[in-house]
């Protein structure tokens, strides 16, 4: 350990910035020995474990006015990264527009965590049981470089390989490290337009309790379903454990203007369990994952019929 | 008739530690805090084995602000502790067993200060082979943790030929049953405050189950007499057992007398999870014969008990696990062979139900496989091999006699749920439907757990969610029999004191600990009903060395009945003393008083004439009675054998959702069989906590290890029960009759809730799903099953 002990007892500055761009810039200024932080959650459980080291500096982003804020406009429901996770879960305009992502929330971690955290900080740390569900939702981020701000496809996040866990930030230099995410941005139907078709989601999390526990599996599906039952569209994502969540597309292309009768059912059974590639966990197989996933999600398709 | 707090009536009181609990009010002892108190922590190995070549403290000592850096030279007494068998050492000298074990510790101005002391203490360490199998371990190339070998402990037990009642048999079936290293899991993990006291004596506040113990062995340790050591070890946020053996009070203790200063410790959860007690892993193999007509023959056993780096208790555990493998059953023959081994896992120990939880789940596997085996039902089974009343117990002992066996035996099938049960039968049988995509292997029951079945349960909401052809009903049932006391061999002293206290306080003495079970509520309780005093009368004094008398430990099911059993001895006696000194004051015969709530009372008004204040200073003596004897124990040689049992019947009702694995206990019955209620709340928290645990052991709880390292280091992957596992049904159903002339009223009830529960699961699991489980926690993977809705040629209903 670092033998300096006058930095050792001191505890972290926190830095409160009143905007983002404020917030980019002092982590540019501070680099690896700065930290974005928001509700905390994810940070605390790794320092206490010994995983990471306590920052010298935290950077506050609670403080940044308008940052939590949860809003419909031009047809999309944008959220505030430091919206705290049970405020978004009972936003009425989550609830009645994003019902998936509510689902998605209510299942992580406990009650008081989820009164603390953010859903920035669950989507930043890229395995957090939100992110299927966004990804399911077709969400986008807007991040902020320190000058401006811009959007971000989340599956074109989620595809960049090897991306430094929140506490690697610290260490890394990568100028990608020092953005901040903002908000996210949720395309929503226009529910003034009569459509022919109806939308219809579904979240699962499967870990080995029945609430408060890490996640084995996380499924979500988000479909537009026809009169005749068949999916208009359909996307259907995975995630789970330290597995980085991905977009089922096998599974999507079989079901995509098809009805979920059972050969259907049985072909997506077997392209889910052969697309999805779960990160080691040592408390599950791979075998028992895949089969998981692979059972919820045809368990689904099989209640729409 | 239930318990509830419905049937209780007025005995159903509220505790009177409660508000404080609830409120969060109340002090715990790990709350305390000193004037110029230092802060403690213990260097622990970070190796499973490792030989210790050097250790340098010099440059730890040399902080500013650090106040001691103790290792093994600095231990005035036995560098050893250890309830039964004193080998764990205080600090270790030059090896180390696991990844507990302390090397050194150091006190600082403050818990960061101290924090930075334990990493300038250098400690070259040299690896050594990992032992972590323990049937690898017993084998003589094993690397030996200990000069006398690997094995702590054998137990044996052999009555009749058992090859011969084999070969007698019709049925025969064996299996190997395989428990988790359950975690106590108590909400305040171990801790306490050491405080040098003017007068040289030494006062800790740190929670055990017993303090006499605390301070004999602390004597030991640091080489003063006992006299000069209190322990004040009351309320405790939960122990379970945990707490039992000494953990972090030799320590505290150690690290205070070398400054002076009052020290506090307080183990974080990482490294109570790392240093803290787990029960046993054991693997239990067992063969089992039966006749055609069902009677049991032959029944051998071999227990395999993994102790981790030191014997703590592990010898008495497994000597109750051996006399539990036997049971509530008769044989005609029994072998029973069992050792417990040394690796270099985590240590092992105390935790409610002592043994037995493992012994049961795996003996009440085997009476379910038969009872398939024999196409009858697995009550039925057990209802030809119970022990009658006359019989001996397990070892053939002589035990206390009474009709428990049989009245919860009886219960099982009048109960609600077993009521449930056969309708849910009859109404399958009824409609035997054409078998759906989801049939079930055969039950043993001649139940279809299927849509039929389902489609006959009552509720909406349930009846919905159950027209999903993955999720499967299952139901089962266990038998207990379980041991109360330390038994035969190992001393077991019991009493309590009562007094009048000058400021005119009844005051209740005993041995005993509050650590959530509600110890105290039950003296309250059993001094308002026994005597007719009021709550307000009483102080009710525990967890205190210098203050109560030697009652024994609270372990072992046994507190409440002990205080039961001497509050029955001091009632005419300290009654007789109260009332004689009244009537002298009062210038009014004895027979015309009697105690009522706030002093003496005249015997037929109820007119209170006397406060206790004023008894309390009319007395020209103190006024006071105090017992000492004995829990009742088998007149046997047979160590560990017990005298005084409680049986249960348990049985479950679980969904097995097959798309998971995941099982759901949603239901669930417990007719126990100890004697009167002493205090309902109690009583209940008690059967339900219990339960509770048994839940976690069945279905989610394992502190997994990996050549000696802890996979689960927090409760953010070591996964105790939420209240979303507990949302089915408890319902309790007490059998309080006695023989007549029983004189040893209740019997103990801390334990028995937790052990029938696992097997029972077991059961409806396999009534559900037709598999067999043997390996705890229920492994998910092993239910699972691709759904008949993607299957070739079916047809999704």
């Amino acid at each position: 350990m670092a033998a300096n002990l006058e930095e050792f007892l001191l505890s972290p500055a926190v830095w409160q910035p009143q905007s983002s761009g404020a917030a980019v810039r002092l982590k540019h200024a501070l680099g690896p020995l700065g930290v974005y932080t928001a509700g905390s959650t994810l940070l605390r459980t790794q320092w206490e474990a010994g995983g990471g080291k306590l920052p010298t500096h935290l950077i506050d982003l609670t403080a940044i006015p308008g940052l939590d804020r949860i809003a419909v406009q031009n047809g999309e429901l944008i959220i505030g990264a430091t919206a705290r996770l049970n405020d978004c879960s009972s936003h009425p305009v989550v609830m009645e527009r994003a019902p998936l992502l509510a689902d998605a929330i209510r299942q992580i971690a406990g009650w008081s965590v989820r009164n603390q955290a953010t859903l920035g900080g669950n989507a930043a740390s890229r395995v957090g049981d939100a992110v299927p569900a966004l990804l399911a939702l077709d969400a986008c981020l807007v991040w902020h470089d320190g000058e401006k701000q811009y959007t971000e496809h989340i599956a074109e996040w989620l595809s960049v390989q090897n991306w430094p866990g929140m506490l690697e930030w610290v260490e890394t230099r990568d100028t990608i490290g020092l953005r901040l995410l903002t908000s996210i941005r949720i395309p929503l139907p226009d529910e003034y337009t009569t459509k022919q078709t109806r939308r219809w989601f579904a979240y699962h999390k499967a870990g080995r309790r029945e609430a408060f526990m890490p996640s084995l599996v996380t499924a979500a599906v988000a479909a537009e379903v026809g009169e005749d039952g068949a999916f208009a569209d359909i996307r259907i994502t995975a995630g789970g454990g330290r597995t980085v969540p991905l977009r089922l597309t096998e599974a999507e292309r079989l079901l995509r203007g098809r009805r979920p009768e059972a050969a259907a059912l049985r072909q997506v059974h077997e392209a889910v369990r052969e697309q999805y590639v779960p990160e080691p966990d040592p408390f599950a197989t791979d075998d028992y994952r895949k089969l998981t996933l692979a059972n919820l999600i045809a368990a689904e398709l099989w209640k729409r019929k | 008739m239930a318990l509830n707090r419905e049937t209780s009536g007025n005995r159903w009181r509220i505790r009177p530690d409660g508000p404080g609990k609830v409120t969060g009010g109340l002090a715990y002892l790990t709350d305390l805090s000193a004037p110029n108190m230092l802060h403690g922590l213990v260097l622990r190995s970070p190796h499973a084995h490792a030989r210790i070549a050097e250790v340098r403290t010099e440059e730890a000592l040399a902080l500013p602000g650090v106040h001691a850096v103790l290792t093994h030279a600095d231990v005035p007494g036995l560098n050893r502790f250890g309830i039964a068998h004193p080998d764990h050492p205080v600090f270790c000298e030059e090896r180390v067993r696991f990844v507990g074990d302390a090397v050194a510790a150091v006190a600082a101005d403050s818990a960061e200060l101290a924090m930075e002391a334990l990493a300038r203490i250098e400690v070259d360490y040299e690896y050594l082979p990992v032992v972590s199998d323990p049937e690898l371990a017993m084998r003589e190339d094993a690397p030996q943790l200990h000069e006398r070998g690997n094995i702590q402990h054998r137990n044996d037990y052999v009555r009749g030929d058992v090859e011969a009642a084999f070969a007698a048999s019709a049925h025969i079936v064996e299996d190997t049953y395989e428990t988790p290293r359950q975690m106590h899991t108590y909400m305040e993990t171990e801790g306490g405050l050491f405080v040098p006291e003017a007068d040289g004596r030494l006062t800790v506040y740190s929670a055990t189950q017993h303090g006499l113990m605390d301070r004999m062995q602390l004597a030991r340790i640091l080489a003063r007499p006992e006299a000069d050591i209190r322990i004040v070890s009351s309320p405790i946020g939960g122990s379970f057992g945990g707490k039992d053996e000494l953990n972090v009070q030799p320590y505290g203790a150690l690290l205070a007398l070398a400054c002076g200063r009052p020290v506090k410790l307080h183990n974080n959860r990482f490294e109570s999870v790392r240093a803290g007690l787990k029960r046993h892993p054991m693997r239990i193999t067992m063969k089992t014969g039966v006749d055609a007509g069902g009677k049991l023959l032959a029944h051998r056993v071999r227990i395999v008990s993994d102790a981790g780096p030191y014997s703590t208790l592990s010898a008495e555990v497994l000597n109750f696990a051996v006399e539990h493998t036997l049971g509530a059953y008769r044989y005609e023959a029994v072998e029973v062979r069992s050792f417990c081994v040394f690796t270099n896992n985590g240590m092992s120990g105390e935790f409610r139900g002592f043994g037995g939880n493992q012994a049961l789940f795996a003996l009440e596997g085997q009476l379910d496989r038969l009872a398939d085996k024999l196409g009858i039902d697995p009550w039925e089974l057990r209802r030809r091999n119970l022990r009658q009343r006359g019989d001996p117990g397990p070892f053939e002992q002589p035990i206390a006699q009474t009709d428990g066996a049989r009245q919860v035996w009886e219960a099982l099938p009048a109960s609600r749920l077993w009521l449930e049960r056969a309708e849910a039968a009859a109404a399958a049988e009824a409609a035997p439907a054409a078998p759906t995509a989801s049939a079930a292997p055969a039950a043993p029951l001649g139940m279809t757990p299927d849509a039929d079945l389902r489609s006959a349960s009552s509720g909406t909401a349930e009846a919905a969610t159950l027209q999903l052809p993955w999720l499967k009903i299952g139901y089962g049932a266990s038998f207990v029999m379980h041991g109360a006391g330390l038994g035969v061999g190992i001393p077991d002293p019991a009493g309590g004191r009562l007094t009048l206290a000058p400021d005119g306080k009844i005051e209740a003495a005993f041995g005993y600990e509050e650590f959530g079970q509600g110890l105290i509520a039950s003296l309250e309780q059993m001094l308002i009903e026994k005597f007719g005093f009021a709550g307000s009368d009483l102080r009710l004094v525990v967890g205190d060395t210098d203050a109560v008398p030697d009652s024994g430990s609270s372990t072992a099911s046994r507190a409440t009945s002990m205080m039961w059993q001497a509050l029955e001895r001091m009632r005419e006696p300290f009654a007789h003393s109260l009332l004689q000194v009244a009537s002298r004051v009062l210038v009014l015969p004895k027979e015309r008083l009697r105690i009522g709530e706030g002093g003496v009372c005249d015997a037929a008004s109820g007119e209170r004439l006397l406060a206790y204040r004023e008894l309390a200073q009319s007395a020209a003596e103190p006024i006071a009675c105090e017992t000492s004897f004995s829990y009742p124990a088998s007149p046997v040689e047979r160590v560990g054998a017990h005298y005084l049992y409680t049986y249960c019947s348990v049985g479950v009702k679980v969904e097995v959702n097959t798309l998971t694995g995941r099982v759901r206990v949603l239901d669930q019955f417990h007719a126990v069989a100890a004697g009167p209620v002493v205090n309902p709340q109690g009583f209940l928290g008690q059967i339900e906590g219990g339960a509770s645990m048994a839940l976690g052991f069945t279905l989610t709880e394992d502190a997994v290890m990996n050549s000696g390292m802890y996979l689960t280091r927090n409760l953010d992957s070591y996964l105790v029960p939420t209240i979303a596992e507990q949302r089915g049904r408890v319902e309790v159903l007490p059998i309080e009759e006695l023989p007549d002339g029983d004189a040893h009223g209740p019997r103990g009830i801390g334990e028995v809730g937790s052990v029938g529960l696992a097997p029972a699961i077991a059961q409806a699991v396999f009534n559900a799903v037709g598999k067999r489980v043997s390996k705890l926690p229920i492994d998910p993977a092993e239910l699972q099953e691709v759904p008949d809705i993607v299957k070739e040629g079916s047809c999704p209903v």
